[in-house]
């Protein structure tokens, strides 16, 4: 707690379990704000824009976090065509995706279509025929999408293949997350799969572990990294994601790893510390408390 | 030609009519494909292999195959960069003699230089056969020759979606009744015919498929339990709080082939059984980015079926189709044929000659489909056929130009 300004917290397995929220979590927040420190929650979960998932920490008991504390890989994806003047260009954006990229898109004022609404659409495939796709796509965004169809990703292989300069771009690309805490589904991995696919093209990864959420907070806020703790629950995103970039990096097992995997031979993602969850970051005071008692 | 670079980087070679050296010091290896005479192939290798001031050491030599009619021999050679270069000034200069090239031979002689060596042919389908739904014009009356000269032919496609019993139908629509099922190799075919190989059956377990009809067709042949497929197109899962997608454990292997009814539930059908079912198989009919499905456009491929399986598995499939060795191999095997008289006939550099090179077959490129002349030739095209034609009709154009010369 001395050492760290700045917390930046995975979601799932962290703050909430699918639509659960882990037992201890809102005191743990609310004490750490009392000691000054500063948060940000991070989901590389597209599906919500950042409003929407204010809603959800709401529901959750969490209304003392603002928009502004949480970065979803939506808010990523327009975050970085705004650093990177898209607007300007006057292109539009093709969205594979669902309702948050498409907020977010708007919050900035660029331009774009498909999404939820080219769910239910199949291409005419008869002989002699062809899809008409907008010459002036400038970036296919990809983020989940249950209503992924061969609509979609022959759409986005045109803009990409044949738009000269059309971007690539990827919220993410976890392999499965836990959309329901029942299961875990195939994730945005596969989205983005597709994609690279019919088009043998690398995407730009805005969400974890890319630096491109890192950066652009050290930039807006003015941080020093080495006073930045990263909290989550997976190796591969969340602490390498603080590992790659300078940052301190807390493993916590209340969500998809745990203690053998961490400990195991074959991991080689090493965290500064691990603990049960983050309710522990006042272990002493609750060993005190019960010592006393 | 040979020439001298300037001191102290070596041997660069050039190709004829470039200006740059085809290779530059930066090069970790050389391999070239080149038409010489058996004396300048001699020369050439005698040169490099002795000398010890060389940058390059031998690492390969594949045999000459010889072009008959003109003394010629084609020849495959790599060379590795030594690990401590101690290459001089003193290089040498090749006098006179031939011209040493990496060209690409066009088919003018066919009647001299391919059909004499090649006792089976094996088409690619669309782009060398047919365009979409159309034959291309000249094609039976030419499979009818090579059948009359006593070749043997197989079709092999990389498109999954019918079996070939499905595409001996389509043959025989576009006129081309001759070719029985059996000389069809279908994607569709291999996966199962590897499925077979692999004894899959035996082990009583089932597979999932995502595809389409073809692919189902073929399992039934081979007896192998599976479900998916098209009827899983209209499904969706319920992911409410709580919920999950049950799945079988008894499946054995994921097969995954061209499917335009691609949707959530069966890629998360599909991550279930890879990354649950011990031992379970992905298996990928093939890779192909793009296809003409419709000869309007290039359609996504199962390249994208493929690339949704992996990105949330993280698990490389077996691929069955071309460019994989598997249908040779399986042809090969099944029917003892010498590769070094089998001619793969493609459109495509990546799939279908990458194939025919990477086998051990005589390879010869079409220009009726996808690829044109330009970019065969170009700089970046690293594929070299033995041959390339407009179409399969070349494989006769002695006799037409014959019969135009008398008529």
């Amino acid at each position: 707690l001395p050492n760290v300004d700045v917390f930046i917290f995975d979601c799932d397995g962290v703050i909430w379990r699918g639509d659960s929220v882990i037992e201890g979590i809102p005191e743990t927040l609310a004490k750490l704000r009392s000691l000054g420190k500063k948060m940000y929650f991070v989901t590389n979960n597209s599906t919500k824009s950042r409003a929407g998932y204010k809603k959800k920490f709401d529901s959750l008991g969490l209304s003392d976090v603002p928009a502004e504390e949480i970065f979803s890989s939506s808010f990523a994806a327009a975050a970085y065509l705004e650093q990177t003047k898209f607007k300007d260009s006057g292109k539009k954006v093709y969205v594979i995706g669902e309702v948050g990229i498409q907020e977010e898109l708007d919050l900035i004022g660029v331009d774009h279509f498909g999404g939820p609404e080219d769910g239910g659409k199949k291409p005419d495939m008869g002989p002699g025929c062809k899809l008409d796709h907008d010459p002036d796509v400038g970036a296919v965004v990809v983020g989940f999408d249950r209503n992924i169809n061969y609509y979609k990703i022959q759409y986005a292989q045109l803009c990409i293949n044949e738009n000269p300069g059309c971007e690539f771009i990827a919220t993410n690309t976890d392999a499965v997350t836990h959309l329901t805490d029942a299961q875990e589904w195939a994730g945005n991995g596969s989205m983005v799969g597709a994609i690279k696919g019919c088009t043998g093209k690398e995407p730009t990864v805005v969400g974890k572990p890319s630096p491109l959420m890192i950066d652009y907070l050290c930039e807006k806020l003015g941080l020093d990294r080495g006073r930045i703790c990263m909290v989550g629950d997976r190796l591969d995103t969340d602490v390498l994601f603080g590992t790659d970039n300078g940052l301190k990096s807390v493993l916590v097992l209340s969500g998809v790893t745990t203690e053998e995997k961490l400990l195991s031979q074959e991991n080689t993602i090493t965290p500064d510390f691990y603990a049960d969850s983050i309710v522990d970051f006042f272990v002493d005071e609750t060993a005190a408390v019960e010592a006393k008692a | 030609q040979i020439r001298p670079h300037n001191p102290p980087s070596g041997v660069s070679l050039y190709g004829r009519g470039h200006t740059t050296p085809l290779i530059d010091n930066s090069a970790t290896s050389i391999h070239l494909t080149m038409n010489l005479s058996k004396s300048a192939l001699t020369t050439l290798v005698g040169l490099i292999s002795a000398s010890s001031t060389t940058a390059f050491t031998p690492s390969a030599s594949r045999a000459a195959r010889s072009i008959a009619s003109r003394g010629l021999s084609s020849v495959n050679t790599a060379w590795t960069r030594r690990a401590a270069s101690t290459v001089s000034s003193s290089c040498r200069n090749v006098s006179g003699g031939t011209a040493l090239k990496a060209n690409v031979l066009k088919l003018t002689e066919p009647a001299k230089d391919l059909l004499p060596n090649v006792d089976v042919f094996i088409f690619d389908c669309d782009g060398v056969i047919w365009r979409g739904d159309s034959v291309i014009e000249g094609i039976p009356e030419t499979l009818a020759k090579l059948r009359s000269l006593g070749k043997k032919m197989y079709f092999v496609t990389n498109n999954s979606t019918k079996s070939r019993a499905g595409y001996k139908k389509k043959f025989d629509s576009l006129g081309l009744s001759d070719v029985p099922a059996e000389e069809i190799f279908s994607s569709s075919f291999a996966a199962a015919a590897y499925l077979e190989q692999t004894k899959f059956k035996d082990s009583g377990k089932k597979v999932y498929v995502i595809g389409e009809v073809g692919i189902q067709e073929e399992l039934d042949l081979i007896g192998v339990d599976h479900f998916g497929g098209p009827e899983d197109g209209g499904k969706k899962p319920d992911m409410g709080p709580g919920c999950k997608l049950d799945h079988d454990p008894d499946v054995g292997a994921v097969v995954v082939g061209f499917d335009r009814n691609i949707n959530y539930y069966k890629i998360q059908y599909a991550q279930l059984c890879i990354n649950e079912n011990p031992g379970c198989e992905f298996i990928a009919t093939n890779t192909d980015a793009v296809t003409h499905l419709t000869d309007a456009q290039e359609w996504a491929g199962n390249g994208s079926m493929v690339g949704a399986i992996k990105g949330c598995t993280g698990k490389e499939p077996t691929v069955v189709g071309k460019p994989s060795p598997l249908m040779i191999d399986y042809l090969c095997e099944k029917l003892g044929l010498d590769r070094g008289r089998i001619c793969m006939v493609g459109d495509r550099l990546d799939t279908d000659v990458l194939f025919g090179t990477d086998n051990g077959l005589k390879s010869v490129l079409v220009l009726s489909g996808v690829t044109t002349e330009e970019k065969l030739l170009s700089q970046e095209n690293t594929i070299t056929p033995d041959f390339y034609a407009d179409s399969i009709v070349d494989f006769f154009v002695d006799e037409t130009a014959a019969v135009e010369a008398k008529a």
